[in-house]
């Protein structure tokens, strides 16, 4: 390479020029932009909250199977308890790579309130109260995930924090696949006005909490700063 | 939630109904074919076994399937209370490693797999959901409040049976020319030797620095095994109605010692359980007489 | 100890001490249920409650309309399987219901060609309880059709062919024996 004297194998074919192969370093449809509202111990922070409630979620989960006795259910709480495993353990590597060399230092709750919805979403154990069970992870908790992933994956940088963004994306496929899940079983649960006010005064209950809490990450989960102009 | 969940409170709807291994060992009437019932020695259908040639292999089939998918409701119980009832930590008393409960969660979404094929399997053998008795043995012999007894209990002792069990679905279907059957005990037996290795890793792992733990954890397997052999129904002996299977068991982490000490363990109770029927029909006859 | 007789029917033993069952019981429900299948016969039902296996087999005294119809079950046969060691109604209504429809067939002439019930291939057996299973649905006996579905394919092959001699079977009321076993011929 660099020489002028080419031999015949360096040649391009008898009549055509070399094509330049300089191109910009993004093509015209890669709009990715480069700023982030988070730095990377803010974004340490937040994944370690999504760990937190993550893990927090999985167990309720789990524990929850052997107390609801609708067999369908049953089934597909053993199903989202491995994708919500699955999620904390995405988080738990990722951790690392945001300079947190001990992952259970920041696996923790956003704050108290966090910690007093998790016990109260959890409270429900009786084989009566699938309602209540189900409307405190599919109507509640789940709906806070999709908007604090949401949020998470729209603002952070796309080029610097591109491998939360890709775990972010598979979490919320599963998020919502879940979703659809836990929200089709509770509508063939709910079947009389009776019904509908026990989920509807849970979800009140635990919606409370979760308002005082601020969100999965705390105040902030979804923006909400002065500076955001809400 | 609490802790730790009690056996006799597993939910299921109206169709189930449960009973225990005390309730089923004060059943004296003889489960073996007596010997004089046996239309040739030679016959594959002379023991217990559970073969097409058996006259009663269909109804036997849909028994032990309908035995299967409730132990499955029981093992999807029993690895999402692993899950739950311990924290993550360094695995000294009440804490498991945070990838052990990873492992379990993900038994849970197994097991829950499990339930639906056989419950389609079920359909497919003409049985109803809780046509026959539910044996709570497996999540009460299993669920210890100790999670390396846990280990030893549900993902050796349980999930081990479950290898040997679904190796005799698997040969049923194939000998009987079931295209599902067949089918799907492959898949599940993939699965279960991976939850028997899940187990035999984690509880050597765990218990590394803690030889007595392990100890005890063995012979709490042990114990659990020998209530598994179901009166002497599984061992390699002429008797048992399944047999070990040894090379799943190899691949999932059993040792020949320990095979052989299983299948010694079926043997004892086979003798038990003999003397016992044996005792009590003596008991029925002479009130007969009488 | 003495069997215990009820009208047509006679239940050995009269007094059960392995499984919770009652004679008296057993006797009601097959004289009901023989007279929704149109027997009149006697019919003597032993009983053997040292097993909790589930054979069950028939025969008759003599080979016409007035015969005796004599019936030996393991104990497991009339079993209620979601309460193990009580009695099942709907078990020993399909028990012995088909017993009592191979009783019957056994009375007809073009049955004669029928072996004893110990005698019967698998596929001779599967073909009956097919052929009586399906005319107990019809009497209004409560019977998972795919039950017998199954038992029919272990010993006919899971194949449309297989399938076809089900439903043969399963339609038909007025039978002779070499039709119950014509699809042997096809395995």
């Amino acid at each position: 390479m660099g020489d002028t004297t080419t031999t015949s194998d360096d040649e391009a074919p008898s009549g055509a020029t070399a094509a330049s192969t300089a191109r910009a370093p993004f093509a015209p449809w890669d709009r990715r932009d480069l700023p982030g509202m988070f730095s990377v111990a803010e974004t340490a922070r937040r994944v370690g909250n999504y760990k937190w409630t993550e893990m927090k979620l999985f167990e309720a989960l789990g524990g929850w199977i052997a107390t609801v006795p609708e067999l369908d259910i049953k089934m597909r709480l053993g199903a989202h308890c491995y994708h919500h495993a699955w999620h904390a353990d995405l988080w738990n590597q990722r951790l690392p790579e945001l300079r947190e060399m001990k992952p259970e230092r920041l696996t923790v709750p956003a704050n108290d309130a966090i910690v007093r919805f998790i016990a109260a979403m959890t409270e429900p154990e009786a084989p009566e109260l699938t309602i209540e069970k189900l409307v405190g992870v599919y109507r509640v908790l789940i709906p806070r995930f999709i908007s604090a992933y949401t949020y998470h994956r729209n603002n952070t940088s796309e080029i610097t924090d591109a491998p939360t963004i890709r775990s972010i994306n598979f979490i919320l496929q599963d998020e919502f696949d879940d979703w659809r899940d836990g929200e089709m079983m509770l509508q063939s649960l709910i079947t009389t006005p009776e019904d509908v006010q026990r989920a509807a005064s849970h979800q009140a209950k635990l919606e409370t909490i979760m308002v005082e809490a601020g969100g999965i990450t705390g105040p902030g989960s979804i923006g909400g700063s002065s500076s955001d102009g809400f | 939630m609490r802790q730790f969940f009690p056996v006799e409170d597993l939910a299921r709807d109206e169709r189930f109904v449960q009973t225990n291994m005390a309730e089923r060992l004060a059943d004296t009437r003889n489960p073996m074919e007596p010997a004089s019932n046996r239309k040739s020695a030679k016959s594959r259908s002379a023991g217990n076994r559970l073969t097409p040639d058996r006259p009663d292999a269909s109804d036997r089939a849909r028994g032990l399937m309908h035995g299967i998918m409730v132990g499955e409701i029981q093992a999807l119980e029993g690895a999402g209370r692993t899950a739950h009832d311990f924290e993550a930590g360094d695995g000294s008393g009440d804490t498991i490693p945070f990838e052990l409960k990873l492992d379990m969660a993900r038994q849970a979404w197994d097991e829950a797999r499990h339930v639906e094929i056989s419950a389609k399997l079920g359909d497919w053998m003409g049985t109803e959901l809780g046509e026959f008795q539910e044996n709570t043995v497996l999540f009460e012999a299993a669920c210890s409040n100790d999670p390396v007894l846990r280990l030893a209990g549900v993902n050796r002792a349980l999930e081990g049976l479950a290898i040997d069990v679904f190796t005799q679905m698997k040969e049923f279907g194939d000998l009987a020319g079931d295209p599902y059957l067949e089918f799907c005990e492959d898949w599940m037996l993939a699965d279960e030797v991976t939850h028997v290795k899940m187990g035999s890793d984690w509880l050597r792992k765990v218990t590394e620095k803690d030889p007595d733990r392990r100890t005890k954890a063995l012979e709490f397997q042990q114990v659990v095994d020998k209530l598994f052999s179901f009166g002497g129904a599984r061992g390699d002996h002429e008797e048992s109605s399944f047999k070990l299977a040894r090379r799943f068991r190899e691949l999932a982490g059993f040792t020949d010692d320990e095979n052989d000490t299983i299948n010694k363990l079926g043997v004892d109770a086979f003798n038990e359980r003999s003397q016992a029927v044996k005792q009590a029909q003596d008991a029925a006859s002479a009130f007969a007489d009488a | 100890m003495a069997a215990l007789v009820a009208g047509q029917v006679s239940v050995d033993p009269a007094e059960f001490t392995q499984v919770k069952y009652d004679a008296n019981e057993i006797a009601a429900i097959v004289g009901s249920l023989a007279e929704t299948l149109g027997v009149s016969n006697s019919i003597s039902l032993v009983v053997d409650e040292t097993t909790l296996l589930a054979k069950i087999t028939c025969s008759i005294d003599a080979p016409s309309s007035d015969a005796t119809i004599l019936i030996n079950a393991m104990s497991g046969a009339i079993e209620n399987t979601k309460h193990l060691t009580t009695l099942g109604v709907n078990q020993t209504q399909t028990s012995v219901g088909r017993m009592l429809l191979r009783a019957r067939d056994r009375m007809r002439a073009d049955f004669a060609g029928a072996g004893a019930d110990d005698d019967l291939t698998l596929a001779e057996s599967a073909a009956w309880d097919t052929y009586c299973a399906g005319r107990l649905a019809r009497a209004g006996i409560e019977i998972n059709t795919q039950r017998w579905r199954y038992n029919h394919r272990n010993r006919f092959g899971f194949s449309n062919a297989g399938d076809a001699d089900f439903e043969r079977l399963w339609a038909a009321d007025e039978l002779s024996w070499s039709e119950v076993v014509a699809g042997i011929a096809d395995i």
